[in-house]
């Protein structure tokens, strides 16, 4: 009996002594009184930032310390930025995710600072992003920072061969071109929808003067502008127009040829530029097709927010500030190729010299941003993207899949 | 009591309280975690305070078991354990008795080169099995191409992306095992199959009714490990195809991954985390059952 007790009671000091060492984790706290201010950047573009925010470092004395964080690791990040207590000063935040940070009591509420900071105003920025159009919950909790779009992107030399004089612009057009070019032979495509972009059937539901939020602001799928789009994305490869392979690549296949048509951002065009200097010339970028209404494409940029403990909101409004002028954002588009959100840079006649930023900045005028649902990535994105998919590769039935879609978003809603 | 007396009874306590510690605090204080935060609704917003975490009862299970995904993943779990199991374990037995009929430079190189898979880096692995994979470029349908076959979408298609990504972590699998089993080979005394040769028994004979009842106890040890891998299949998947395409290659684990850190649902996660520890505890105890009394000659 008595080795009993003295097992529970060694048993009972070890349990202790676990929870103690695993407690030791829990403590943390916000970032540091008077220390730099430290900023998480996305992507890779950490040292370009570094140099973008020097003159202000100079200027105000506060150092500024840069974190990139990778597209892919933002949700990890934030998971546990929001358990331990201790975020960045500020952040740049993707607006597919702004919901999702915004939910988590991540970001702090800027309607109460705005009045001194007017670089910072709703009209600097265009209406799409600008204030209430990315707010949360009525409050505003972040401010524009780069514009990001899709456009369509051809190969003007292999649209010719196949006797096409201009990039398609409409669906309509681009599905019979795409058909067109997909008989040039096996293995060759007309058209490339990657298959995990889940845009693409939403702005294509607004091309068709649709929408995929109801007036309550519920998710709504059961729409005759959405059923066109399933039309329009279902139809392209069931005339094998579009490779069904999940490995596809893009830049690839837009080099050698295989896919000449598809639909991305920016970023892409920098990448055939590097890649394939030689196709100078023979590609080229125009707007998104039109459905049956307007040629709409996808606002895809990022916003910048402060973090909600934050101890330096003064240094932090100032760092906003200053990277909201025109001059920055149009430094930070020679440094880093993003676009940028203020007004006036956008009209900047030097950046608008450039024939692809006229063709993104035409773009961005008729350019929405994503429903702010929550999680739209893991949620109403991927299962949309399922829907389609099941469709389009494995054959399920049309009316079951979207049946199931709708099934599944419901209840979901903007508010 | 002496101080002695005591030191001495303290003693195997002292010895057993580092790994007892690391266990308790890495390994039965998540699971307790996991199971009180699996009858809550906590999400992100809980996360960051502790206010906005409210009790929901059974519902978190109640779901799980009505949601299509969580049972389209429990099935493609077993299917992986189903394939790759018996795979991992006919695969490393029969290629550790192999290694284990000679003891020459090449053998040992051999050995060498089986392991190498075990200790390469999943990444490294991911990338280099994805370029082998690839529709486009890939290896394997370049080696179609040369007899004429038309390409096959190895990641791409449901069907076929479960086995492509078994492949891969059935092949990646067996080296750590093959060791196992060689050590255990050591174990086969020599007198045994002396006298089986002696009584006539050829090299199959001795295989099948010598060693390998004999390496009963190493077939169970890695049997189980294996089974329980597989129920926590994840990182081939996660590398190769993220669970797709349309969820054909999601495991367990993968669907919790996604619920709890792409949708921020930690207590519906937790609730698959534990049905899923359930399972695993509950087919692990029934191999251990089903063990019986090693043979002895």
């Amino acid at each position: 009996m008595k080795s009993y007790i003295k097992a529970a009671a060694a048993a009972a000091t070890l349990t202790a002594l676990g929870l103690a060492v695993s407690g030791c984790s829990t403590g943390g706290g916000s970032a540091a009184e008077e220390g730099p201010l430290t900023v998480w950047i996305m992507g890779d573009s950490g040292a370009n930032f570094e140099e973008l925010v020097a003159p202000w470092v100079e200027e105000s004395g506060t150092e500024v310390e840069v974190v990139a964080v990778p597209w892919d690791g933002i949700d990890e990040r934030l998971t546990t930025a929001v358990a331990s207590g201790s975020g960045p000063d500020l952040l740049q935040v993707g607006l597919s995710k702004l919901r999702t940070f915004a939910d988590a009591g991540a970001l702090m509420p800027l309607d109460d600072q705005l009045g001194d900071h007017p670089g910072l105003a709703a009209e600097n920025f265009p209406d799409g992003i600008a204030g209430e159009a990315s707010a949360v919950n009525g409050e505003t909790v972040s401010i524009p920072w780069v514009s990001d779009t899709r456009v369509l992107f051809t190969r003007t030399d292999i649209l010719a061969e196949n006797g096409i004089d201009a990039p398609p612009a409409t669906w309509d057009e681009l599905r019979a071109d795409a058909k067109t070019l997909a008989g040039r032979g096996e293995g060759q495509y007309g058209y490339y929808i990657p298959q995990w972009d889940s845009p693409l059937p939403v702005f294509m539901t607004w091309s068709n003067g649709g929408d995929i939020i109801d007036a309550d602001g519920n998710v709504d799928f059961d729409t005759p502008e959405f059923d066109a789009a399933v039309d329009t994305y279902t139809g392209l490869y069931a005339d094998g127009s579009v490779p069904t392979n999940s490995d596809f690549d893009q830049t690839q296949g837009f080099i050698s040829g295989v896919a000449p048509m598809l639909i991305s951002g920016p970023y892409l065009a920098k990448s055939i530029a590097d890649s394939a200097p030689e196709l100078e010339g023979s590609w080229t970028v125009s707007p998104v097709p039109a459905g049956s209404g307007s040629a709409t494409s996808v606002f895809a940029g990022s916003n910048l927010a402060v973090w909600h403990n934050t101890d330096q909101v003064d240094q932090s409004l100032e760092l906003l500030e200053y990277l909201s002028e025109p001059e920055t954002q149009l430094e930070w588009f020679e440094i880093n190729g993003e676009l940028p959100t203020n007004v006036d840079a956008l009209a900047d006649e030097t950046l608008l010299s450039d024939p692809l930023v006229q063709v993104y900045a035409e773009q961005l005028a008729d350019a929405r941003i994503l429903p702010l649902v929550p999680n739209w990535d893991g949620g109403v994105g991927a299962d949309l993207l399922t829907a389609l998919n099941s469709i389009a590769l494995n054959g399920e039935d049309r009316e079951t899949a979207i049946e199931t879609l709708i099934t599944k978003s419901d209840g979901v809603s903007v508010n | 009591m002496s101080i002695a007396k005591a030191a001495t009874k303290a003693t195997p306590y002292v010895f057993v309280g580092p790994a007892m510690l690391l266990l308790i605090a890495f390994g039965v204080l998540p699971l307790l975690v996991a199971l009180v935060v699996s009858f809550t609704d906590m999400d992100i917003s809980g996360l960051a305070n502790w206010s906005n975490i409210g009790f929901a009862g059974t519902a978190n299970y109640e779901r799980l078991f009505a949601d299509p995904d969580f049972g389209q993943a429990f099935g493609n779990t077993v299917f992986f354990a189903l394939i790759g199991v018996p795979s991992v374990v006919i695969v490393s037995l029969a290629v550790a008795l192999l290694l284990a009929r000679s003891n020459s430079r090449f053998f040992r190189a051999l050995r060498a080169f089986y392991f190498i898979p075990a200790i390469t880096g999943i990444v490294a692995i991911a990338l280099v099995w994805g370029y082998l994979y690839n529709t486009q470029f890939g290896l394997f349908n370049w080696l179609l191409s040369l007899v004429g076959l038309p390409p096959v979408q190895w990641l791409s298609d449901p069907l076929l992306a479960k086995f492509s990504v078994a492949f891969v972590a059935i092949w990646r699998g067996t080296g750590l095992n093959i060791i196992i089993f060689l050590a255990a080979l050591q174990g086969v005394p020599k007198e045994y199959r002396e006298a089986a040769a002696l009584d006539g028994a050829g090299s199959w004979r001795t295989t099948w009714s010598v060693v390998i009842p004999l390496l009963r106890f190493a077939i169970l040890f890695v049997t189980v490990t294996t089974v329980i891998a597989w129920l926590q299949f994840f990182d081939e998947p996660f590398v190769l195809t993220d669970g797709g395409p349309l969820g054909a290659t999601t495991s367990m684990s993968i669907f919790l991954y996604k619920e709890g850190f792409r949708l921020n649902q930690f207590g519906y996660a937790s609730a698959g985390s534990v049905v899923l520890f359930i399972v695993i505890a509950l087919v692990t105890a029934l191999q251990l059952r089903s063990r019986r009394a090693d043979v002895e000659y």
